[in-house]
């Protein structure tokens, strides 16, 4: 099946890596994985978005379709705004609470987790370069991919002398979405 | 067998290259396409090459130049902007006949236009990127396979002719992440076209006196066959002349080698025509919008199918002007106003009228909603 997934951010924040891990891995996995980024000639600060598709079938058109996207993660407002209507009704976004204001019309129409990503890669890992890997675990526990699968992925794409504190980003960006999960089914 | 990778378009280019026996880049980054200068610099070393970044554009391609008169497979790399720089430089390789690949990752343009978006506004500056009488090849990839396929075919074209050879990506195939189905090493490097070479006596060596129909045969430089490389018009050695009628056979030579052997150079995709009521003429990553619109098309009964020219210059004219009076609806869809359109009407002998276009000027990829929308109109 298809799954459509979106992360924004602003130039320079990194969210491309996490898309590229997550086209990867399904590929590692003998299935089809795409991820196309874009992006504005602003060096820092320009709304990006990275769209992600995979499937169990050849995808062809790089690009997630507008109202059809089932996920969604953003870490700053502007690019929230810009891109939140390709959100399908009933679709999941994770938004940075601390740096996206969602309003109650869009609560309603979605299903909204607030995270602090960049909080737990800055002050939980460490580096707040890792909040891309921080976003790559929320996005598996939240898509029920295969936690495995993604996590190989990473530590093998991810430079050898930052593996470990990519394990420790993926751990806590896995239990932050564990917790917000169990805390709206209860 | 075939290699799989996942990869960047940008990066396989650059891994073609290696792969064709590139030795030398020289160029200039310019986005979208720098990483194909990322990957070389990282790659060529490695293999005994070398990757020098020049101050600008017109520096790159002029290094680039030097190093193939030497006898090496050689290449520069940019975006629109940087070609309309180094056009002065294109103009020397055709006049010259000295083989180069240059490869255009297309942005918005004019000018710097949208530096970080798709467009396929270089259709026809890859068509004619200089001033003068020349024949241009331009190979156009429509998929990532082809990033790498298309490069490789490049080196082998440009080795061939001896001319430079255009290979246009767009920003979205050259940063789109995916899988790629490359082929096996062997038969890459099994196939490679290298430079002929004159061995005879160097005292009677004239490299441009050779056939109507044929490319000069230009030496290495520094290997004891003299001889000259000029952008003025040339006789046999290579110095200049002005005399009519050596004039005239060069020129039509740098058309007749072209154009006497498009069977060797000419390449295009029919997908699901054979029992399509619509055709789609798109190229480049927007034909992976309309394949992706068909296949949808299709399952709602709506039979659509596409023809994609792969080398755009010099056109499968006969091959468009054959499909274009098979069909009657025809949709021609383009990240530009209509810069292949006019080839297609060229080629096919039809007015603007009997078509129906979807052409895309703003740095967005076309849809397969848009495709959709539109072939449901044309139902």
């Amino acid at each position: 099946m298809r799954k459509q997934l979106r992360f924004t951010g602003v130039g320079g924040q990194g969210v491309l890596l996490a898309g590229e891990i997550l086209a990867r891995s399904y590929v590692r996995a003998g299935k089809y994985g795409i991820q196309v980024g874009t992006y504005t000639s602003q060096v820092r600060g320009g709304a990006t978005k990275v769209d992600i598709i995979l499937d169990d079938e050849q995808i062809l058109y790089p690009y997630a379709v507008d109202g059809e996207i089932d996920f969604m993660l953003s870490v700053a407002d502007k690019s929230y705004q810009l891109f939140k209507e390709g959100v399908k009704d009933g679709g999941i976004i994770v938004y940075e609470p601390n740096l996206v204001y969602p309003s109650d019309d869009d609560k309603a129409r979605w299903k909204m987790f607030p995270i602090e990503i960049i909080a737990i890669a800055k002050e939980k890992v460490g580096n707040v370069i890792t909040q891309s890997v921080v976003a790559l675990a929320i996005a598996t526990k939240m898509n029920n991919l295969d936690r495995e699968m993604v996590f190989d992925t990473m530590i093998a794409t991810v430079p050898p002398k930052a593996v470990e504190i990519n394990k420790k980003a993926f751990e806590l960006g896995y239990q932050a979405a564990e917790e917000v999960l169990a805390k709206a089914n209860s | 067998m075939s290699r799989e990778v996942v990869s960047t378009g940008n990066q396989l280019a650059a891994k073609a290259a290696i792969d064709a026996g590139c030795k030398f880049f020289g160029g200039y980054p310019l986005t979208p396409s720098s990483e194909i200068a990322h990957e070389m610099s990282k790659m060529l070393p490695k293999v005994g090459g070398v990757f020098i970044q020049m101050e600008d554009e017109i520096a790159g391609i002029s290094v680039a130049l030097g190093s193939s008169m030497s006898g090496v497979k050689s290449m520069t790399n940019t975006s629109g902007p940087g070609i309309s720089l180094k056009a002065e430089q294109i103009g020397l390789a055709f006049m010259g006949e000295v083989p180069l690949v240059i490869t255009n990752v297309m942005r918005g343009g004019p000018s710097t236009g949208l530096p970080t978006r798709p467009a396929q506004q270089d259709i026809l500056q890859a068509q004619a990127p200089t001033h003068g009488d020349y024949q241009s090849i331009t190979l156009c990839a429509g998929s990532l396979d082809e990033c790498y396929t298309e490069t490789v075919r490049a080196f082998n074209l440009a080795e061939r002719f001896m001319t430079p050879v255009f290979v246009l990506l767009d920003e979205t195939l050259g940063h789109m992440v995916g899988k790629a189905e490359l082929p096996d090493i062997e038969e890459v490097q099994g196939n490679l076209v290298e430079r002929r070479v004159y061995e005879g006596d160097a005292a009677t060596y004239e490299p441009y006196n050779v056939p109507s129909d044929e490319p000069a045969i230009l030496n290495p430089f520094f290997k004891g066959y003299r001889y000259h490389i000029t952008g003025l018009h040339h006789g046999p050695t290579g110095f200049p002349t002005e005399d009519a009628k050596m004039c005239q056979e060069l020129i039509d030579r740098l058309f007749n080698k072209i154009l006497a052997h498009k069977d060797e150079i000419e390449s295009y995709e029919e997908f699901m025509l054979d029992d399509a009521d619509i055709m789609i003429i798109a190229y480049g990553s927007v034909s992976l919008s309309a394949k992706e619109a068909i296949r949808q098309l299709r399952k709602e009964g709506i039979k659509v199918g596409l023809f994609r020219p792969i080398t755009l210059w010099p056109s499968p004219e006969e091959k468009i002007d054959e499909l274009c009076h098979k069909f009657d609806k025809i949709l021609v869809a383009e990240m530009n106003k209509g810069q292949y359109f006019n080839e297609i009407q060229r080629a096919s002998g039809k007015k603007a009228s009997e078509f129906e276009t979807l052409f895309k000027a703003n740095g967005r990829p076309i849809s397969p909603e848009e495709f959709k929308a539109k072939i449901k109109e044309m139902v």
